[in-house]
């Protein structure tokens, strides 16, 4: 026996057979003498076997029926994506989660701005009645500033619709000029990025992957040189079609455009 | 890893070419498997589904990137614990938050029923996927990858993108904390 103990991370290493050869002879040799270690090293074997019991509850006989008509759905085939339009764009959370969250920004501020100078109408306004005004008008400052980001949103994704239209639609004999596009992918890339880490943070998890999709495209256009190869030209198009960019840019755009006809106020 | 069925080459072949009808039998075949790594990564039936909604529509998407000469299934899984980690870093903050407090509450709950109760009423297997739920992303799908399917270290490494010793000690924290997690049922085990 030696002053040497494998330690819970070397036990675990010889559970799992990651050690080499010489090291496992001397794990099991050192086992085998040193009874505290013998004891720690059951425990580790007794509680991994507890891991084991656990099952996973089986899905119903009819799952991958059901699995593939979902797939299928969100395959890059224009027809069945176009039925699917309404379940993958929930992009309203997001402008919704942006739009509180600049409301909620502003009326802080303007909370703190009157409690350190308060006018001489508020603070001879009734506790009751000045609450509910401002719960009207923070509501309405919501709508306002929900209708403020929809334009900016329907703006980013009508410019970028107008990319790849160009982009897929450019004649491609020979060496590409893509000047206009790689301006304009730059300009894209800053914004895209905010609505992608918004669309995150708010858990709008197909938008965020479609924004990050885009993203590395507007990358790759941005920093193309000023003429492409047919070649890489080619294979650009081919990106931008195999992830459907241009149909779901499109499909953005009609949510948005939707969502803004209900915040319209009416007079 | 699980060998490669005999036929996921010849439908891989076809789908890559467009064919969904061989995609589907690639569907049909592990859609199965993949639902059970994300159950055990997921903690949730439904979640389980949309992350493996989401692997498959990912990686018809990348079948062009798919070596011939490699495993299908095992290709699909690395997708799958990728496509599930970032399902679970997207959920809400407050989730991970409860993590610490959740494998606290495990830790002390050493007044339960008896082994064989336990047993019996499934809760050896509630238990452990609670410790596991109580794991970190990248922690559970080291410690998955490495318990379940018997991913090799350096398999763990290219899949979640990780070094050598970052993949070694999330194994290394995820067994400290389930074994912490799983105490009170040695406890009454042993007892």
């Amino acid at each position: 026996m030696t002053n040497w103990h494998p330690s819970e991370e070397d036990l675990v290493l010889h559970f799992y057979g990651e050690t080499g050869p010489d090291e496992e002879r001397r794990v099991d040799d050192h086992l085998t003498a040193c009874s505290m270690c013998r004891q720690s090293w059951s425990e580790l074997g007794e509680t991994l076997k507890l891991v084991d019991a656990a099952t996973v509850p089986e899905p119903g006989e009819g799952f991958e029926r059901v699995m593939w008509a979902r797939v299928q759905q969100a395959l890059p085939e224009p027809q069945t994506a176009r039925s699917s339009v309404w379940r993958w764009v929930p992009v309203f959370g997001m402008a919704a989660a942006l739009a509180v969250a600049v409301g909620i920004g502003y009326a802080w501020r303007s909370s703190h701005e009157s409690t350190a100078k308060p006018s001489s109408s508020a603070s001879a306004a009734p506790a009751a009645g000045g609450a509910s005004v401002v719960r009207a008008s923070l509501t309405d400052m919501q709508k306002t500033r929900e209708r403020v980001l929809l334009t900016a949103l329907n703006d980013h994704f009508q410019q970028t619709e107008v990319l790849l239209t160009e982009l897929m639609n450019s004649p491609d004999d020979g060496r590409a000029d893509i000047d206009f596009e790689r301006e304009t992918a730059g300009d894209l890339l800053a914004s895209g990025r905010l609505y992608r880490v918004t669309a995150q943070q708010s858990g709008d998890l197909q938008l965020a992957r479609m924004l990050d999709d885009l993203e590395s495209v507007l990358v790759e256009v941005a920093n193309s040189p000023e003429h492409v190869s047919k070649k890489d030209f080619q294979s650009l198009r081919t990106r931008i079609d195999d992830q459907n960019l241009l149909f779901k840019v499109r499909a953005v755009s009609n949510q948005i455009h939707e969502r803004q006809k209900t915040l319209i106020p009416s007079e | 890893m699980k060998q490669m069925h005999p036929d996921d080459a010849a439908a891989v072949a076809k789908a890559r070419g467009g064919d969904q009808d061989a995609f589907r039998v690639l569907v049909e075949r592990h859609s199965r498997t993949i639902y059970r790594l994300a159950y055990r990564m997921t903690g949730k039936a439904e979640d389980a589904e949309d992350v493996v909604q989401e692997t498959l529509v990912r990686a018809y998407r990348q079948l062009g990137r798919f070596e011939a000469r490699s495993n299908f299934a095992t290709w699909l899984y690395r997708i799958g614990f990728n496509c599930a980690i970032d399902y679970m870093r997207a959920r809400p903050q407050r989730e991970s938050a409860e993590t610490d407090e959740k494998l606290e509450q495990m830790a002390k709950s050493s007044n339960g029923p008896t082994t064989d109760d336990l047993v019996f009423a499934g809760e050896i297997g509630e238990r452990v996927q609670e410790a596991l739920g109580a794991l970190s992303p990248q922690e559970r799908a080291a410690f998955l990858m490495r318990h379940y399917h018997g991913c090799s270290i350096d398999e763990i490494c290219s899949t979640l993108d990780l070094k050598s010793n970052a993949a070694k000690h999330s194994i290394f924290r995820a067994v400290k904390k389930m074994r912490a997690a799983l105490r009170p049922l040695m406890e009454i085990k042993q007892s």
